[in-house]
């Protein structure tokens, strides 16, 4: 039995220009489009950021369930204790050294296929998630709606996550293992480039 | 746009809202695979209308926005967690985002009739957004794939993040509570 799908689209496609069409003043400042807009690309504009959260992605397919599944739910509850000493100014030392060292450890592990205890694994990628939370967590644009900035933040570095898990399931397939890896080695060695950056 | 249609919309307009309802909806569906929904969608029923109530009768500005963000780290990380909880846990915290909720609605009209209108759609557009986050959520926790359920955890786990990074804001520039 087919059923028309028409009536849910239109009813849809109302709400969203309603939506659209609503001024969200009211008695709030800031809005949901600009900050999360801001908050959305800002991680998508740091390299270091990028290449570390999809190492994150392609060591946690590398390691099979449950750490493919529990990485993207443990990664941004850490990163945001780090956001959170960030913003309140509890000092950390050597953070640009720590996202670069990051990108060359988890670009290792996907080169080599490690494959530790999952422990390990959590505890390794929760001490960079600090590193990250704190440098980028803290850096609200003057004006932009915190929610929205932070919604859109967060939003964009659990998607790089879900990018390199979603690659990382090539590794299924010997060609695609090669890949995989051979990524792995392109991400550290990215690292090391923004290691001498940092240093 | 109307002030009805205005209040009905301002629950999905207002980031932290939106937030706070897509972690308690999500919580109450995860949740009701074990037991009913009705209890927790009931108390937000009852928290709301007070809220709203209170702001209605004027009442001087609250640290309901706080408070309504800390709920929903709440509820993002009892989703993220996925734990059966006691039921007065649910309960608890649905009344206590719903009279957050109703408490940070304050309506920009000046006439009486207009802003009483806009609490009314307020009131409809948060409940009805909860109802229909609570039983998409419920739908998704049953799927026997991994995937639907997991990926409510993740949302979660983003919602608590979030809204954990905007209180350590506030903190830091001394507005929290």
């Amino acid at each position: 039995m087919t059923r028309s799908r028409k009536p849910a689209s239109i009813v849809g496609a109302v709400l969203l220009l309603l939506a659209v069409a609503c001024a969200p003043a009211f008695a709030h400042t800031g809005s949901a489009s600009g900050g999360f807009a801001g908050g959305f690309a800002h991680p998508l504009f740091g390299p270091d950021h990028v290449v570390a959260m999809v190492a994150v992605g392609l060591w946690g397919a590398f390691l099979g369930a449950p750490a493919i599944w529990l990485l993207p739910i443990v990664f941004p509850l850490v990163m945001a204790f780090g956001g959170i000493i960030g913003i309140l100014g509890v000092p950390l030392p050597g953070v640009e050294i720590g996202i670069a060292v990051s990108a060359i450890v988890l670009g290792l592990m996907v080169a080599l296929a490690a494959r530790p205890p999952l422990w390990i694994a959590a505890v390794l990628v929760g001490a960079f998630a600090i590193f990250h939370g704190y440098a980028h967590g803290g850096e609200l644009p003057a004006g932009a709606d915190a929610v929205a900035y932070f919604v859109g933040f967060v939003v964009a570095t659990g998607m790089l996550h879900l990018t390199g898990i979603a690659f990382g399931l090539l590794a299924r397939w010997p060609a695609g293992r090669i890949a995989v890896r051979a990524a792995g080695g392109a991400i550290a060695l990215a690292g090391v480039a923004f290691l001498s950056g940092a240093g | 746009m109307s002030a009805f249609v205005g209040g009905l919309l301002h629950p999905l307009a207002v980031p932290a809202h939106a937030m706070a309802l897509l972690a308690l909806g999500m919580l109450i569906g995860q949740q009701s695979l074990a037991r009913s929904p009705a209890p927790p969608l009931v108390a937000f029923a009852a928290g709301l209308a007070s809220g709203l109530a209170a702001i209605a009768s004027a009442v001087a500005q609250t640290s309901a926005g706080d408070l309504l963000l800390a709920g929903a780290v709440l509820c993002g990380l009892l989703v993220a967690i996925a734990y059966l909880l006691p039921v007065l846990v649910c309960v608890l915290l649905a009344v206590g985002v719903g009279a957050a909720l109703g408490l940070d609605s304050p309506p920009a009209v000046i006439s009486m009739a207009a802003a009483t209108t806009m609490l009314i759609g307020t009131g409809l557009g948060a409940m009805l957004t909860l109802i229909i986050v609570a039983l998409c959520a419920r739908r998704l926790a049953r799927l026997p794939q991994i995937v639907p359920r997991t990926g409510m955890r993740i949302v979660g786990s983003w919602v608590a993040a979030s809204a954990l990074l905007v209180l350590a804001l506030r903190l830091a520039r001394g507005q929290l509570f």
